[in-house]
């Protein structure tokens, strides 16, 4: 059944999109009207948030635009609202109607320096103290490449008083060799009461850098950025970029680059999520399963670079095709290492399956409710082990992924244990696709070979199933047909809203286990 | 002639018995890991690994906490001697008392105590939120993990009718048949005990690198160079005293019984063999299970508890 038919929704009825930008079909509407017709659509309609982000589009002086993107799930389209922000910079936030707009919309807070009205907690982040309170680097004024004065902008921390609450303050440099991030925990005994993620220690303007034209190859420079703006998902996040600069310049997709792509991004979520079932082992004590893991990714990377010369699968994403095509030659014992694979797989999961401890360790560990799930737009991984069944590759088919229809996996509990068997029938599900994309592969071109020439005052938006989940890029050219925003919206960027409330009430020595269970990025939250 | 040359092997045992436990400490952590890593399908580390470990500490700078007070420099040197002390009492290769004054199992667990007592201040003394917890929980493990020591030793004790561990080996060596089975179920009972005393799996994990869920790697967190190197070599004599309280108190057939040189080779290897053993006993549960949640600790610390109990009451 197609969620989007069960509601009644009006909203098209009787308006006509003041544009139409490829599947994007944008509505300008006055700013009074915004909170309104987001309730419409979020809660009438049923459609998904996908990013709220803004642009500066003034010259001289600035004018900002706010943009509300919807999903059409099934439809593969996307309904867009634009507004212009009142003259004072603010915009009224839609925050107290619909929870998950918070983080979107201090984002646009932080970053343009605009403010939104009614917001329950407005406060910057990201941006660390030392970063000045009146600078946004987004603006069109803000140069790129100069560094900010020093400031002391104070950060407070939620506090929680009691007798005998005490907090730990861990990170932002830990033991491991992991990205950074703070986290401080008020603790009652063992207990967490509660836990509040500090971010933004890997900053890097990302988006800033977006907007800088490049010598030479302009748009191959960006898509190597969009490689690395999030290592472990580099695959993913080109991807979605290139299919946004696809639509942008209308390029047709050649059949064999469709399949080709299913093949490389399910590699890509092969490795991640083999690699994270070893690590959740690892971080429970199991000390064979965690092992095994890391042994099963290696070959899983060893196999990326023998078919793309990158373990991560980086420089294949091209738009208008890939780089990389799969030889005959490979193509066998390719297909025999998915076996091998499988097989082999199973019975590390067999083995642990069968671990009563290593399974009460799991269970009933870091429960994501699926009311808070919802309530804060979570996606991937975790959104579908609290019974949430989202997936961009059904939702918003992309490359060959329609003619493959993949089964999505959901889980119930919203425990580490329901994240960790996600991810167990997912690397069973990423095999079969695989295997199903190299029977069903056409042959020809994997390239479109057409120069590309992107539209002028253009939208669009690109959006793939990362293994962490969905991952959107909206972009938008100026009047020259060079790219002037790029927001990326990592699904990090969320699910870090809901890890205090799967860690509340556990022991502190069990959070690195619901952590791992999670396994987000800092990279693709900072940006 | 055979009256010197008693006096020659005696001195020799004796030496042996001091620094017996010290040396080969880091061979059976080494061992221990060794195998874990075969169990797990790695190639894992050579098993003197863990001697260059110490080696690399001893010759590092060490950084201090401006803070730290003395209990901070003090400890690692009452930790280590401690452990060297204690180990002086445990039956190795013989159950001839070779020092007058050593060899009371109480005296042991609690100059033992002393060590943790120590440690745990020392973890709390710099002020680091990782030390706090890592006391407060090697506490709460310690507190429980006692009683299951004393108790599953004080079986043999009952039955021997002394305290004094080389004594107690030479009685439990001569127990008739039916007697072992208390003896069995009390060494069930100094399992739990020991591997919570040694900071093993189920309880601990010796090699985790997340913090949070460090029990004694939090206590030694701020700990560098010398001084590192004197607690995490004292940690790998405590684990190899209570291996060898484990496999000479509870299974000591093999011990010389008197001081000539055959009866000592003997019994030496059979000891190390035992040791081996034993370290097979412990990798295999750390590959084989998960950790623990650290609530559910303080059950199998009671299961031990009552082992003991049940041991003692077949036993009277």
């Amino acid at each position: 059944m197609d969620p989007f038919m069960e509601h009644d929704c009006t909203f098209e009825e009787g308006r006509t999109p003041s544009g139409n930008f490829g599947n994007l079909n944008v509505y300008e509407i006055p700013e009074s009207e915004v909170p309104g017709v987001c309730v419409t659509l979020h809660r009438d309609c049923g459609l998904p948030i996908k990013t709220i982000t803004a642009m500066d589009t003034g010259a001289a002086v600035h004018r900002f635009r706010i943009l509300y993107v919807f999903g059409v799930p099934r439809q593969n389209r996307f309904i867009v609202l634009s507004a212009d922000t009142r003259d004072n910079g603010t915009f009224p936030s839609i925050t107290p109607s619909i929870h998950e707009a918070s983080v979107y919309e201090r984002k646009i807070m932080t970053f343009f320096g605009l403010r939104p009205e009614h917001h329950p907690h407005p406060r910057r982040t990201v941006l660390h103290e030392n970063w000045p309170e009146n600078l946004f680097p987004l603006r069109r004024d803000v140069p790129w490449n100069t560094r900010p004065g020093n400031a002391s902008v104070p950060y407070r921390f939620n506090e929680v008083e009691g007798e005998g609450i005490y907090e730990i303050p861990v990170g932002p440099v830990h033991a491991g060799i992991i990205e950074p991030g703070h986290f401080r925990f008020s603790a009652g005994g063992e207990e967490i009461i509660m836990l509040e993620p500090r971010l933004g220690y890997t900053h890097k303007g990302t988006e800033k850098l977006f907007e800088v034209p490049a010598a030479g190859d302009e748009i191959g420079e960006k898509v190597r950025l969009s490689e690395r703006v999030s290592g472990d998902t580099s695959y993913s996040h080109s991807l979605a970029f290139c299919q946004a600069v696809e639509s942008l310049a209308d390029l047709e997709l050649p059949g064999r680059a469709a399949y080709l792509r299913v093949i490389y991004s399910e590699l890509e979520r092969l490795a991640n999520h083999i690699g994270d079932i070893g690590a959740l082992m690892t971080d429970a004590g199991f000390g064979f399963g965690g092992s095994s893991g890391s042994r099963l990714r290696e070959v899983v990377m060893q196999w990326n670079n023998r078919l793309t010369s990158s373990r991560f699968l980086r420089g294949v994403n091209t738009p208008g095709g890939v780089t990389r095509d799969m030889t005959p030659g490979l193509e066998a014992s390719f297909l025999k290492f998915l076996g091998d694979l499988r097989l082999d797989f199973s019975e590390v999961i067999e083995v642990a399956e069968g671990r009563s401890s290593l399974l009460n360790r799991l269970r009933g560990t870091g429960v994501l409710d699926r009311q808070i799930a919802q309530d804060h737009g979570v996606v991937g991984v975790a959104a579908k082990a609290s019974g949430i069944r989202s997936d961009a590759r059904v939702d918003y088919p992309y490359a060959a992924y329609g003619r493959l229809n993949p089964e999505i996996a959901t889980e119930q509990d919203g425990d580490v244990y329901a994240r960790f068997t996600i991810r167990v029938k997912e690397v069973y599900s990423s095999i079969d696709l695989i295997s199903r994309a190299l029977r069903d592969m056409p042959g020809g071109d994997i390239q479109h070979g057409k120069a590309i020439k992107l539209k002028k005052n253009y939208y669009a938006a690109g959006i793939t199933e990362g293994w962490r989940g969905n991952i959107v890029y909206f972009v938008a050219t100026d009047q020259n047909g060079k790219i002037s925003r790029v927001d990326i919206c990592d699904p990090s960027f969320l699910n870090w809203t809901v890890l205090g409330y799967a860690a509340r009430g556990n022991v502190v020595p069990d959070f690195p286990l619901i952590n791992k269970s999670f396994n987000l990025s800092y990279s693709g939250n900072d940006l | 002639m055979e009256g010197s040359g008693h006096i020659v092997l005696s001195i020799l045992a004796g030496i042996l018995q001091i620094v017996m436990l010290p040396l080969m400490a880091p061979l059976v952590t080494g061992i221990i890991r060794k195998i874990k890593a075969l169990l797990q399908n790695r190639e894992g580390a050579s098993v003197l690994q863990p001697y260059r470990d110490i080696g690399k500490l001893f010759r590092k700078d060490e950084v201090i906490n401006p803070d730290a007070s003395w209990v901070f420099r003090f400890t690692p040197y009452l930790l280590f001697s401690t452990t060297v002390v204690a180990g002086i009492s445990v039956p190795l290769i013989t159950t001839i008392r070779i020092f007058g004054f050593t060899g009371d199992f109480l005296t042991l667990v609690y100059t033992l105590a002393l060590g943790v007592f120590f440690l745990a201040l020392a973890g709390m003394d710099t002020g680091s939120s990782f030390g706090g917890f890592g006391s407060s929980r090697e506490m709460t493990v310690a507190a429980l993990s006692e009683g299951g020591i004393v108790f599953s030793i004080l079986t043999l004790a009952i039955a021997a009718r002394t305290t004094n561990l080389s004594s107690i080996a030479a009685a439990v060596e001569l127990l008739p048949l039916p007697s072992l089975i208390p003896v069995i179920l009390a060494f069930s009972g100094f399992l739990i005990a020991m591997l919570a005393e040694t900071g093993r799996f189920p309880f601990d994990n010796p090699a985790t690198h997340l913090e949070l869920t460090m029990i004694h790697e939090a206590m030694i967190l701020e700990y560098s160079g010398r001084k590192l190197a004197l607690i995490e070599w004292a940690s790998s004599i405590r684990l190899v005293l209570f291996i060898s309280l484990g496999v000479n108190l509870f299974f000591p057939w093999g011990l010389a019984s008197s001081v000539t040189f055959p009866l000592l080779a003997v019994s030496t290897v059979l000891y190390l063999f035992k040791v081996l053993l034993f370290c097979f006993l412990i990798a295999g549960i750390e590959t084989g299970m998960a950790k623990l949640r650290f609530f559910r600790l303080p059950d199998l610390l009671f299961t031990s508890f009552i082992l003991s109990a049940i041991a003692i009451g077949l036993m009277v």
